[in-house]
């Protein structure tokens, strides 16, 4: 009797952990299908920035890694301290693992130099290559923001007084080592992003099989 | 009978004046708290941790002393140059002078030493006398 009573657990217990290797992350954004019905799914294009070291970025620069990407300005007065702090939280989280990393997009180009990245860098305490801060061509950055990474990144003519100047989601985007989209949290929001952290987790795993 | 009397309604109006006072110190914290977090958390964070080297912390910060320093970076912002830092604080002129007040006092409770309510008359004497 005690035996069978052991079978059972061990094969409920067997299908249990298949279960939770089977949790994943979903695949984000429109898919299309080319001419010969292959199905393409969303992936983020090529693109080219300009990092708070003064160095030109490309995708290259994150090939095989995941990385976390968010809209941001220096100068904002609303959400983007409160977004900062938070990916300061995945950044000590993912110190060590060179697998991660994070893209700081500015969406006000003219103010933030790369100077100006640098100190807000430096005031933040990030060193290294593991945060890149980019300034760029404004229309590329809210084109990329818009149509790449499904957020929102404009300039404001309305309430420019209250927002600085810029509208922007505050949406961190995760990004899996294919490119892939595969989840959209709020940065300004604790619980969200110690969700973020568990999900960047779980994709390392499923990348590691 | 009469002197018993006049003694309590004197005590009366001794507490009762007392009251009023802490009441509208009570006052200005509850609104300055609220002008704290919808104006000013942000950046300083919601304890006054501040954001490292960012933002400063406001928690014990010796420049709460000068109040009316205070009054002015409030309302006219901070250089950068003079921030010593990378970022320049914005100045908040839509505030009014009552509002100021009641955040400076709620600052001073919540993250400094001193315990006295700021008046609006004060706030705009120091806005008068800001030096830049």
């Amino acid at each position: 009797m005690l035996n069978r009573i052991l079978a059972v657990l061990l094969v409920a217990g067997a299908l249990w952990s298949c279960g939770a290797e089977d949790a994943q992350l979903p695949i984000l954004g429109q898919k299309t299908t080319d001419e010969n019905g292959k199905v393409i799914e969303h992936t983020i294009p090529d693109f080219s920035f300009v990092n708070q070291y003064g160095d030109t970025i490309t995708q290259n620069l994150f090939d095989n890694k995941i990385y976390v990407s968010d809209f941001f300005f220096t100068s904002c007065p609303t959400i983007c301290p409160v977004m900062k702090s938070q990916m300061i939280r995945v950044y000590d989280h993912f110190k060590n693992n060179e697998q991660v990393m994070i893209l700081s997009h500015s969406i006000d180009p003219y103010h933030d130099s790369v100077a100006v990245l640098k100190d807000y860098a430096d005031a933040l305490g990030i060193v290294g290559d593991k945060w890149q801060f980019v300034t760029g061509d404004q229309d590329a950055i809210y084109d990329i923001g818009q149509n790449a990474y499904l957020v929102t990144a404009a300039e404001d003519t309305v309430a420019a007084e209250e927002t600085g100047g810029f509208i922007h989601s505050g949406a961190f985007i995760l990004v899996d080592k294919k490119k892939r989209v595969r989840g959209l949290y709020d940065g300004t929001l604790e619980d969200q992003v110690s969700q973020l952290i568990r999900d960047i987790e779980l994709l390392l795993k499923e990348e590691d099989e | 009978m009469n002197k018993l009397l006049l003694v309590i309604s004197i005590a009366c109006m001794g507490v009762s004046c007392t009251s009023a006072d802490e009441l509208e110190y009570e006052q200005y914290l509850v609104n300055g708290e609220a002008i704290y977090k919808a104006e000013c958390a942000n950046c300083h964070g919601q304890k006054g941790e501040g954001l490292r080297n960012l933002y400063p912390a406001l928690k014990g910060n010796g420049a709460l002393e000068n109040s009316d320093k205070v009054i002015c970076s409030i309302k006219n912002g901070i250089s950068a140059d003079k921030a010593k830092s990378s970022q320049a604080m914005p100045p908040n002129a839509k505030l009014f002078d009552l509002d100021v007040a009641q955040l400076v006092t709620y600052l001073n409770k919540e993250f400094g030493s001193n315990k006295d309510k700021i008046t609006d008359k004060q706030v705009k004497m120091a806005l008068d006398n800001c030096r830049d």
